[in-house]
């Protein structure tokens, strides 16, 4: 395909991204909170980027979150456990013009996908990622995962967790993803906009998504979903605005001389001393520490992270090949495999 | 899609639909409830959390009550989100499982 070329892309619908298939969680579970979501932005997104349904891919691994790509009426892979991003990495280096997408979980990216995760993040590959967390593996009913909390009882677990978990977005951010970014599933306004903006996102963009296993891990995140206390429970982020939060925002996340975070009453420090969030810091520890904010002791941070413009994988890859290619015309493939480090093992 | 309240719902209002849906999309009007197709996400919890069985999926809408479909677009930006179940009409029980009750909705 000529890249050049503008295309004339259809007007889409939700409907248009809607599979003959109907979804099958267990009724009640986020998943279908972020289809919905999801769905719904995308036809603003194949506009804004002039991406057509037919180029668009869904690749999951393992586990419920993994069902997604039967759901959307787009090209998908239902590939094998934790190996999402090696699919997405073969795919997006071969056909750039693809708008490919990860879907994952707790499990499939942290578990036994960990590894593929971090390199793929590492390589700015051009490729959306939506981790669903649920802190639990539930396809399998109900044993801890990567993320499941220190003293959780689960079916693995009777006795609760020994494992301390682990937190994707710090460790995202120090693999030097791109664009980083955490929403919640029953905040469909933040999921859409945090969605939208992963897509036009150029470079690995990664958005953890806190999703209510209702059946294995209810209220999980009922602090942060909760309409009445989502607001004194979370900060919201955006780029240029002070880390104020609460629901009369009177509350702020400000660092100490140990530049350790805490929060104080807005009413306490003065307007320069507030913290001014900024997505475009590169390795910056203050975004590292947001990332590492818990609560009850924090505010949970929603929304983006970092978002930094970097050249992609892609990229490299076939400037690297075309300027090869302008350097030395092709040759041919006798000469190669004899060129080099070659020689004979004496008889 | 989406899922839509139907006639059941009017004079009932159990609002045991209210505690499960995970997105908060029920509206509230006088005397019935309905859903935003605009926010409701398919996850079918609240179809089994209906005492009345006044939820259907849009397309299995019983089509004596295809009006319904309409009417929850309609109202739903009209009527207040709903997320606590609120009180019970008092004369709830003399109104469930009557059918007819179309002429009886307030809005
Ligand atoms: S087990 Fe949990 S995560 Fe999986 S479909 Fe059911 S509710 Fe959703
Ligand atoms: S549970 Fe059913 S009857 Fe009761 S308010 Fe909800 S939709 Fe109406
Ligand atoms: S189907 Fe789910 S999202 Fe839709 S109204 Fe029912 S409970 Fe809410």
């Amino acid at each position: 395909m000529n890249q050049t070329e503008p295309l004339n892309i259809p007007t889409y619908q939700k409907e248009d991204f809607a599979s003959d298939q109907t979804p099958r969680w267990c009724p009640g579970c986020g998943d279908y909170s972020i289809l919905a979501q999801l769905q719904r932005v995308m036809p603003a997104i194949a506009e804004q980027t002039q991406t057509p349904r037919e180029n668009m891919v869904f690749i999951s691994g393992i586990g419920c979150s993994s069902r997604f790509p039967y759901y959307m009426n787009t090209y998908g892979f239902h590939s094998i456990h934790g190996r999402a991003p090696t699919l997405a990495l073969g795919l997006q280096v071969s056909r750039p013009e693809l708008m490919t997408w990860v879907v994952t979980g707790d499990g499939d990216a942290l578990s036994i996908g960990g590894n593929h995760l971090m390199h793929c993040l590492r390589r700015n590959l051009n490729v959306k990622i939506l981790l669903f967390n649920n802190r639990i593996y539930g396809l399998t009913k109900g044993q801890y995962s990567p993320t499941s909390e220190l003293g959780k009882r689960t079916k693995s677990s009777p006795l609760g967790s020994v494992a301390r978990p682990l937190n994707p977005l710090s460790i995202a951010l120090a693999s030097q993803a791109t664009f980083v970014a955490r929403a919640v599933d029953r905040d469909p306004k933040l999921l859409q906009d945090v969605i939208t903006q992963a897509a036009l996102h150029k470079g690995s963009a990664i958005v953890e998504i806190y999703q209510n296993c209702n059946i294995f891990n209810d209220g999980a995140f009922a602090h942060v979903s909760e309409r009445k206390s989502r607001d004194d429970n979370t900060l919201k982020l955006q780029h240029g605005e002070p880390l104020v939060f609460g629901r009369q925002r009177d509350k702020a996340v400000v660092l100490n001389e140990q530049l350790q975070p805490r929060v104080v009453a807005t009413s306490e420090i003065s307007e320069s001393d507030l913290l001014i969030h900024d997505t475009s810091r590169d390795n910056s520890g203050l975004t590292y520490a947001l990332s590492q904010l818990q609560y009850p002791e924090f505010p949970v941070p929603v929304g983006i992270f970092r978002a930094l413009k970097a050249p992609t994988y892609e990229e490299r890859v076939h400037q690297q090949v075309n300027e090869a290619k302008r350097q030395k015309p092709a040759t041919a493939l006798q000469q190669l495999l004899d060129s080099g480090e070659t020689w004979r093992v004496a008889e | 899609m989406a899922y839509v309240v139907t006639e059941g719902c009017i004079n009932c209002k159990q609002m045991d639909c209210v505690e499960v849906c995970p997105v908060d999309c029920f509206r509230e009007g006088p005397n019935m409830l309905v859903i935003d197709p605009n926010e409701c996400v398919d996850c079918t919890l609240c179809v089994p959390a209906c005492p009345e069985k006044a939820i259907f999926r849009d397309g299995d809408v019983p089509v004596e009550q295809h009006q319904f479909v309409a009417l929850n677009e309609e109202m739903a930006e009209v009527w207040e989100l709903i997320d606590e179940k609120g009180d019970v009409p008092a004369d709830a029980s003399d109104w469930s499982g009557r059918v007819g009750k179309f002429e009886f909705l307030q809005r």
